[in-house]
């Protein structure tokens, strides 16, 4: 059911009428474990996305299923022990642009915004609040965040083996870069 | 030392090295090689678009995991950083596509926008559109 509302959702917010709208299908969210033992690195190319600038609201989702690993044994993992995607398939993160005023959309350049909003991964919403930048270019808005998650509180169980292998704090990148609807 | 000590020190140290190099074997695996895999379904982008669009669930349950062979034209191209090229295939729908992620390519450019294309990915599910994943591209037909 959550599913199918975060769908209207998005399909709501590319169409509402007298909006400025951007959207992306293929934005990036990426997640980064350093531990002295090892590194760890998902990456995600397809993630779906829309920008409201005359709001500031913003949805975005993605598969768990395309995050690609190098190690084909770490992505086995990731999908079956830690994300069970066949059972949580979707990610999806749904907030607004807090200074929206900060942001001169008329003037090409780089603004530091601030996003709060709800971050939902195996069907556990948490408040999230990242800071970032937006890049006003001809034609197109990229926005960039870097900020971290602790996996325990999405219910991530990490058996006590590995845990040193994982850092305690996944720093999570999201480039999106947004074109006009 | 007896000969049976021996004997189980042996056999010990005959399964510990077998239990690393299985491991370090194991660890090391690398991603199936589309170019070469055999695919599970053989497909068109309409058709499996249709498919996901009628029943998500049964699709899903249907595709995801499996390797496909997908037959389409090429509508956009999108390049991001380390060479991973993202193109959609056109469908009959002016919403949804099918996507599809390549690791690193050599040369993105020779994929062009109208080009016929038949390639092999791995099925990741739904979202707005059909999305394949470890892709490689099978057969490229130019306009």
């Amino acid at each position: 059911m959550k599913r199918i509302f975060v769908f209207f959702l998005l399909v709501n917010l590319a169409f509402a009428a007298n909006a400025q709208k951007y959207m992306t299908k293929s934005g990036y969210i990426g997640f980064f474990s350093h531990t002295s033992m090892e590194d760890i690195k998902g990456d995600n190319n397809q993630v779906a996305g829309v920008l409201d600038v005359s709001t500031g609201d913003m949805v975005l989702q993605a598969l768990v299923k395309s995050f690609h690993f190098e190690k084909a044994l770490m992505e086995e993992h990731f999908n079956e022990n830690y994300m069970e995607s066949e059972k949580f398939p979707k990610a999806s993160f749904k907030g607004k642009i807090t200074n929206l005023s900060s942001l001169n959309l008329s003037k090409n350049g780089t603004y530091d915004v601030t996003v709060e909003g709800d971050l939902t991964i195996r069907d556990v919403t948490k408040k999230v609040s990242a800071k970032g930048t937006v890049e006003v270019a001809t034609g197109s808005i990229t926005a960039n965040s870097k900020f971290p998650i602790v996996p325990e509180d999405f219910k991530i169980e990490i058996p006590g083996v590995v845990r040193e292998k994982i850092a305690k704090n996944l720093e999570v990148t999201v480039t999106m870069k947004y074109l006009p609807l | 030392m007896k000969t049976y000590v021996k004997v189980v020190l042996f056999f010990v140290f005959f399964i510990v090295v077998s239990a690393i190099l299985a491991a370090l074997y194991f660890y090391n695996l690398k991603h199936t090689d589309m170019s070469k895999a055999h695919p599970d379904f053989v497909i068109t982008a309409t058709a499996l678009l249709k498919e996901f669009e009628d029943n998500e669930t049964s699709a899903s349950a249907k595709y995801v995991n499996k390797i496909l062979e997908v037959d389409g034209i090429i509508g956009s191209i999108n390049t991001a950083k380390d060479n991973i090229l993202t193109i959609s295939l056109r469908t009959e729908s002016d919403l949804s596509s099918v996507i599809c992620t390549f690791p690193a390519v050599a040369d993105p450019s020779k994929f062009r926008a109208g080009d016929s294309i038949t390639l092999r990915g791995e099925c990741s599910g739904f979202l707005m559109d059909v999305l394949l994943n470890n892709c490689a591209a099978v057969n490229l037909k130019v306009k």
